[in-house]
């Protein structure tokens, strides 16, 4: 084997199930977000247009949770992943190389933005890089105070006879409002900072191919790479 | 030699060029919730507006039997009073009965009724809104007949917004007033769904609240009726603040914490990601150009 052939080595970042998920909800938070803004900024002509388009407002709420119930299920199916995972693959969910956050990634996030301003070297990020991290964790975390919030709007008459009526009001605020930051970030922060931004310009492949080469394993992810050299 | 140009001169560029733009899209700019304004009566009529009104095949002294009068005079021009009251301050509504009986009636018993005998029995000088007649909703000149439901319930809002201006707001603001007004659907709840129509009650009593509620959710139980519909404190209704007046108010205090607390968090969030982002991209462009120039 050629030194050659040891930088073309090729390695599985992310499985079959993990790629498909990141599609399906990806499809799915974008539904999501049409259809709530719709709503939301259904004053707008835009929103009014999209509302027509899809045949009025009761079409818009139909579908908002259809997309809920489709995303909320990638969620569900990526919990029993993790517990199969955890109990019956005996994998680590807190390691180094998971996705747990780690006081290593406030360092590295201090140490980037050192970077950002020439004022040290790039961080030597382990496989999941600390925005990685918050990208999924936001998601994950996210994902499950939506569909909750989400519920008590769905079911009011129900959810009623377990907590106040105003919390309906409560309810509507927080959805709205984290509907805006998942929207703020996912469609402009995580968009940029995996996709577009000129390292990695136009777009990541891993996450669909699920393929990482060992130069770019060695060049975004380094900590990885010693993970996996270093004998066990 | 290291560059030194402030990110923070170029972000602050990108931001007023960008913000506009969102602005202009959520409609975030001054007067999106203008609605029109309901149709004033007056003394002056317009005849080709009249024709296609609901009231044009009858004759002017249906409504107006003063004006064949024999006995009748003018009034006193120089009276300091003449042409000084509104229209509909003058008019005898009374006489809508003889065709709108049930509405005249309901009307009669309603809210708006007793809030014209209260300013009539004691008058008050204050500028402002006064209690409603007929014509204050209602056109006699001009109103359509054959409206459907959705264009009756967005003039209803119109019209009902044109007093009770912080519940048209919370309304617009609220699912039903967006999927009613805005979106035009005809299953959502306009005013009078829940207030009724001319009787126009208060739903402050949460019990007279939840029957208006079950008309559309049959399931609600007695604890749905807490939801505030209309966040507001400036609600309309003479006397000192009952018992649901100050439990309201302690409900839209609670709201509007959490509403300034997410907003902070969510301002301060996306702040930092946008500004990390930003920096992060400036740093790699630079990257590239140095590596291209060399």
């Amino acid at each position: 084997m050629s030194a050659n052939d040891t930088q073309d080595q090729v390695f599985i970042r992310f499985s079959v199930l993990q790629r498909f998920l990141h599609l399906v909800v990806m499809l799915g938070f974008t539904g999501l977000a049409l259809t709530g803004f719709s709503l939301k900024f259904s004053a707008q002509w835009w929103a009014q247009a999209f509302a027509w388009l899809v045949g009025g407002a009761d079409h818009l709420a139909y579908l908002h949770r259809l997309c809920a119930v489709i995303t909320y299920g990638c969620v569900a199916i990526h919990i029993l992943w993790l517990v199969y995972y955890k109990w019956v693959l005996k994998g680590s969910l807190t390691g180094p190389q998971s996705l747990f956050p780690k006081f290593k990634d406030v360092k590295d996030l201090f140490q980037h933005i050192r970077y950002f301003f020439a004022r040290g070297p790039e961080p030597k990020f382990n496989r999941f890089t600390y925005w990685e991290k918050f990208d999924y964790l936001a998601i994950f975390l996210g994902m499950n105070t939506m569909g909750l919030t989400g519920l008590f709007l769905w079911f009011p008459e129900f959810f009623s006879t377990l907590l106040p009526g105003y919390f309906i009001n409560l309810a509507q605020v927080l959805h709205l409002y984290e509907a805006i930051l998942a929207v703020a970030l996912k469609f402009v922060v995580h968009i940029i900072s995996t996709h577009l931004r000129p390292g990695v310009f136009p777009l990541e492949r891993s996450i669909f191919n699920g393929k990482v080469t060992q130069e770019k394993m060695l060049k975004e992810h380094p900590g990885e790479w010693e993970g996996l050299t270093e004998p066990k | 030699m290291r560059h030194s140009h402030p990110p923070t001169r170029i972000l602050l560029a990108a931001i007023s060029l960008v913000l506009p733009v969102f602005a202009f899209l959520l409609g975030l700019s001054p007067g999106h919730a203008a609605a029109m304004p309901a149709e004033e009566a007056s003394w002056f009529i317009h005849m080709n507006r009249f024709q296609e009104s609901a009231h044009a095949t009858i004759p002017c002294e249906e409504c107006h039997k003063d004006l064949t009068g024999r006995e009748q005079t003018h009034p006193d021009p120089k009276a300091k009073t003449f042409l000084k009251a509104h229209a509909t301050r003058n008019y005898d509504y009374s006489l809508c009965k003889s065709c709108h009986r049930s509405s005249y009636e309901k009307y009669r018993l309603g809210s708006h009724a007793k809030a014209l005998k209260r300013e009539q029995t004691s008058p008050t000088t204050e500028p402002g809104p006064q209690a409603p007649t007929c014509g204050d909703c209602h056109s006699g000149h001009y109103a359509r007949s054959h409206l459907s439901r959705v264009e009756t319930g967005i003039r209803m809002t119109a019209v009902c917004g044109a007093c009770h201006r912080p519940q048209l707001i919370t309304y617009l603001n609220n699912y039903h007033g967006k999927a009613a007004v805005n979106l035009k659907d005809p299953d959502a709840a306009y005013c009078t769904d829940c207030h009724g129509a001319h009787e126009c009650v208060s739903l402050k009593d949460k019990e007279v609240a939840l029957s208006a509620c079950q008309r559309c959710h049959p399931d609600a139980g007695k604890s749905f009726a807490q939801f505030v519909i209309h966040p507001t404190t400036q609600d309309t209704g003479p006397g000192a603040p009952t018992e649901p007046d100050i439990q309201k108010k302690e409900r839209v205090a609670l709201i509007r914490v959490v509403t300034a607390v997410m907003g902070i968090l969510v301002l301060f969030v996306v702040c930092f990601f946008y500004g990390h982002t930003f920096v992060w991209l400036l740093r790699e462009l630079h990257e590239k150009l140095r590596k291209h120039g060399s």
